[in-house]
Order: C-alpha cells, then structure tokens, then sequence
C-alpha cells in the first residue's frame, strides 16, 4: 500500500511539474499549446539516453533533459510568434502529431514503438535513490520558480502581451523575446518532468507522449484553474487519484472502472465549465458569460 | 523654436490600390500639441502607425531626434521615446490599474528587469506619481476591465505618463470625455508641454483641437493640406468644406 502511494505521489508530482508549466503559457502568455507532451517526451528520451549511455545520475538526466526540450522549444516558439488563437492552436497540434510519429520512427534515438527499456535506478553522486523526493523537490522547484515569475516584471510582461501585445510593444516591450522566453522555460520544466518520468518508469515508449496526453495535462489546467499558482496542481491531483479512488470502490466492477471514469470526467468538466469556468481555484468572476 | 523631436518626410503606404498616405511630412517641436486633423480616412492613424513601426512605410523617412527610424520594430521606437494612445484603448484588461502602469515603466524582456531594488523602487514611483496626476490613485487595485470609460481612458494615459516618453502620439485621447473629464485631460497635456514633451494628438472633437492644441496639421486623402494656427485652419472655408464632407466637385 505504502509503495502504491508512493507510486502514485510521484506521478502526481511529475505531472503536476508538466501542468504548473503548461499553465505558465497558457494562463500568463496566451499561448494555447496542445503540443506539452513533446517537450514531456524530449526531456523523457533526453533524461533515459543520459542514464542508458552514460550515467544514472538524476540531477544530470533532468539538466540535459531540461536544455534538450528548452532549445527544442523553438519549434513552438515560432508559431507562437506569428499566430495566435485558433490559429496556434492547430500549429500546436501539427507539431503534436509530427512529434509522435518521429517518437515512433527515430529508433536509434527513442527505441521505436518499442521504446527505451532497462532504464537503470537513478542515483544522486553514485548513491541509488528514489524518484519521489527528487520530483517534489523539482516540483516545489518549478512552483517557486512560476510564482516568482509570475508576480514580477516577467509575468506582467507575459499577461500584458497576453491581454493586448500591440499595446505591450508600444510599451517598449520585445514581443518575440518575452514569449520565446516563456515557452523555452515551460518546454524546460516539462523536459525535466520526463526524465523524471523516465528513471521513474525505468521504460518510456511513444505511448506516454501522444496527443491524449497533451490533452490530459491541458484538462488538468483548465479544471484546477488557469493563471493560478495551485491550481493546475490541484488539477493534476484529482485527475490522477481518481482512477486509483474509483478502483476501491467494492460496488464497481473492475471492468467497468474505466467507463465509470469517463462518465464522471465527463459531467464533471460540464458542471464545472457551467458553475466555476474560471477552475476550481480561479476567480469566480472570470470567465462567466455577461450576456 | 523650439527643438524638433520627430520629423517625418514624404511618407507614403498604399494598401492595394488605395493610397491610405500620400506623402506626408510633418515635425513635431518640443513643448508643442500639434493636432492631425481630417475626415474619416485622411490617413492619420495609418501616419502614426507608421511612425511607430506597427506597418511598413513604402517610402519616406521618420527621425526622432535626427536619428532614422524608419524598419525599426514598434518596441525599439518605443524605446527611443515614443508612446501611443489606440482610439480603443487597448488597456491590460485583466490587470489591475496599478499593474497596467507598473508595465509601462519596465521594458527588458529579460526574466527579471536590470537595475535591482534601487531601479525596482523608482518604477514603482514613476507609476505612483502617474496614478496621482491622472487621478487613479483610489482605484489602483481595481481590474481595468471594471473600470468606467472616463478611468480607462486617464488609464491609457497614465500608462504613457508612467514611460516617461518625450514624444506621445494620442489616437483621439478625449473622445467621449465629458467637460470635467475633459479640463483634467487638458491639465495633463499642459504639464506634459511643460516638461518638453512634444505631443501630436489625432482629434474629432474640434472644440478639444482649438483648447488643447498649439498648431494644426489638417489631412485629407493621404497628404497634407495646410499646417498653421488652429483659428487660421479651421476658419478656411475650402477646409471646413472638406471636414464636414461638403467636398467641392472636382470638374470633369
């Protein structure tokens, strides 16, 4: 039971890194990526070659994880400079799916469909440890990094721009700049999660980086709260613990938990997009229609 | 005379087969409002964004102080000193009052802006002092979104208040102010020619052109058509004809 949970925190841990940084974009900058899981996956076969090719070591696979998806990052940075809305939306999307099948073709480098397998036990200066305490450091990491960022000239930067760019670049404000360095740092933090996900897992495959993914991360923002600090942790706890809480439930057949949990994802993203738009944590105010 | 800080010489952009600007020139001189005045597509708010860089001019030059800036990007003209009012605002609208000014003063798009907490607590300052003078001092916590016309309105202005820019461009500023609104937007541009600024104001209301301004450039068609003394202007009846769209026929 003790591992179980333990298994469980650290997933939580890695995706709430993966939804903090999401939210970064999308409820400071105004950048509506669908494509977070390509960087989670970059930084997961960046963090796993690290461990397999040279050594175990945690803190090297998350560093070279983190600059492997932060300079690949400038895949999304670039249409997110030229288009907005909508239009990045689909941008995003392309890149997603792009992503996944070279995931899926480049096995030299991600093992294929087949993915990366034997991952060995991450160590910190030669000493085996666990993954949890090195995911709740990263995550209260990215957190006070985010927080940081967000209530400075940075993150006032980034809700200008989101709010009306023409206005923030009369303002003296490097449009471009601000927004490639937005995405670089969130592309970082989720590179990071997937090594993490990596020596976690000890095996990564395409499967783990899809759009559902991407999806599922976005899902975690918009219920818990975007634009907010705790929020998206929030998000990512619920999502995650309840698969785990409906399978003790003794009156739902182990068969039917993965329906039953569709059905309650589904009712509850529409009574929470009618009563609290703005997520669990968000302002109450925003995001209801005024007509 | 005083110093000019932006000249513009033959400007010119034509969007397919409209020519939108024709040509213009204009100086603005320090401590001066000179007002753009025309009917409805003259070409005014396509003469500042050319200036600012938000479009590409398809001939011509601009200089603030003698320096070229024609195919800099807005941001980099911006911080060479010159700050815009939009006819619909365009204000932060998520942030708050205090926010929206706060943004004004830091321009490094860096993660965090040069200078410490010495430079911190002089934008903070430059931002308080903008509150003040336009009278937003009691609603600095408040959403813009939440604000009346006449708080956005002084908003956009604090903001150029709190950039500390020697040029503004203001994209009809007083528009829809009623007369109290209107004497405190007067004060603010007094105290700004005061300082040296220089001031170019796009402005419908003739009334705020004649109160405000010190001299007049009118626009018709893309070129410039006369520039002088508010009175001397708007008293030329071939002018007047022209505003209120009594345009003489042209023969044939």
């Amino acid at each position: 039971m003790i591992a179980y949970a333990a298994n469980l925190a650290t997933i939580v841990a890695i995706f709430g890194i993966l939804a903090a940084t999401l939210n970064f974009l999308i409820g400071f900058a105004g950048i509506f990526s669908v494509a977070h899981a390509v960087f989670f996956g970059l930084g997961a076969y960046a963090g796993a070659q690290v461990a397999l090719l040279l050594v175990p070591d945690a803190l090297l696979a998350c560093l070279v994880a983190a600059a492997v998806a932060g300079g690949l990052s400038l895949a999304l940075a670039l249409p997110a400079l030229r288009v907005r809305g909508e239009y990045f939306v689909a941008a995003s999307l392309g890149l997603q799916m792009m992503a996944a099948t070279l995931f899926a073709e480049a096995k030299p480098v991600t093992g294929g469909i087949g993915g990366l397998v034997g991952i060995p036990r991450p160590t910190l200066l030669g000493v085996e440890v666990d993954v949890l305490p090195a995911a709740l450091s990263a995550l209260a990491l990215i957190l006070v990094l985010t927080a940081r960022l967000q209530r400075g000239a940075f993150g006032r930067s980034l809700r200008a721009i989101r709010d009306a760019e023409s206005a923030a670049e009369a303002l003296g404000k490097n449009v471009a700049a601000a927004k490639t360095l937005a995405v670089a740092f969130a592309c970082a933090g989720a590179g990071l999660a997937g090594a993490l996900f990596a020596l976690h897992l000890s095996f990564v495959n395409v499967e783990s980086f899809t759009m559902d993914q991407s999806v599922l991360v976005m899902a975690m923002v918009i219920i818990g709260g975007t634009g907010t600090l705790w929020g998206p942790l929030i998000g990512a706890v619920i999502l995650l613990s309840l698969p785990s809480g409906l399978a003790f439930l003794p009156f739902i057949p182990a068969t039917e938990v993965g329906a039953v949990q569709q059905i309650i994802y589904g009712l509850a993203m529409t009574l929470l997009m009618i009563f609290r738009p703005a997520g669990l944590v968000g302002d109450l105010a925003k995001g209801r229609s005024t007509a | 005379m005083s110093e000019v800080l932006l000249r513009c010489e033959n400007l010119a952009r034509s969007f397919g087969g409209l020519q939108a600007v024709a040509g213009v020139s204009l100086s603005l001189p320090a401590g001066q409002v000179t007002a753009l005045v025309g009917p409805n597509g003259a070409g005014k708010t396509t003469t500042f964004n050319l200036i600012t860089g938000n479009l590409r001019a398809d001939s011509g030059a601009a200089f603030i102080r003698g320096r070229p800036i024609m195919g800099l990007r807005p941001w980099q003209v911006a911080r060479l000193g010159v700050a815009r009012s939009f006819q619909d605002l365009r204000l932060f609208t998520h942030m708050t009052v205090r926010e929206n000014v706060l943004a004004a003063t830091e321009t490094s798009a860096w993660f965090w802006q040069p200078g410490g907490a010495a430079a911190r607590r002089r934008r903070e300052e430059r931002a308080a002092a903008a509150l003040e003078a336009t009278g937003l001092a009691p609603l600095a916590e408040a959403r813009a979104v939440d604000l009346a016309y006449a708080e956005r309105k002084f908003l956009s202005m604090a903001r150029i208040l709190a950039a500390e820019a020697e040029i503004w461009l203001l994209d009809e500023p007083a528009s829809g102010l009623d007369l109290a609104s209107r004497l405190r937007f007067g004060e603010l541009l007094r105290a700004a020619t005061a300082r040296g600024v220089a001031i170019c104001l796009i402005e419908h209301n003739l009334d705020v052109v004649v109160e405000l301004s010190d001299r007049i450039a009118f626009l018709d068609q893309g070129k410039v058509l006369a520039e002088g003394a508010p009175q001397a202007i708007l008293r030329d009846p071939a002018l007047a004809a022209i505003y209120f769209g009594d345009r003489p026929q042209e023969a044939a």
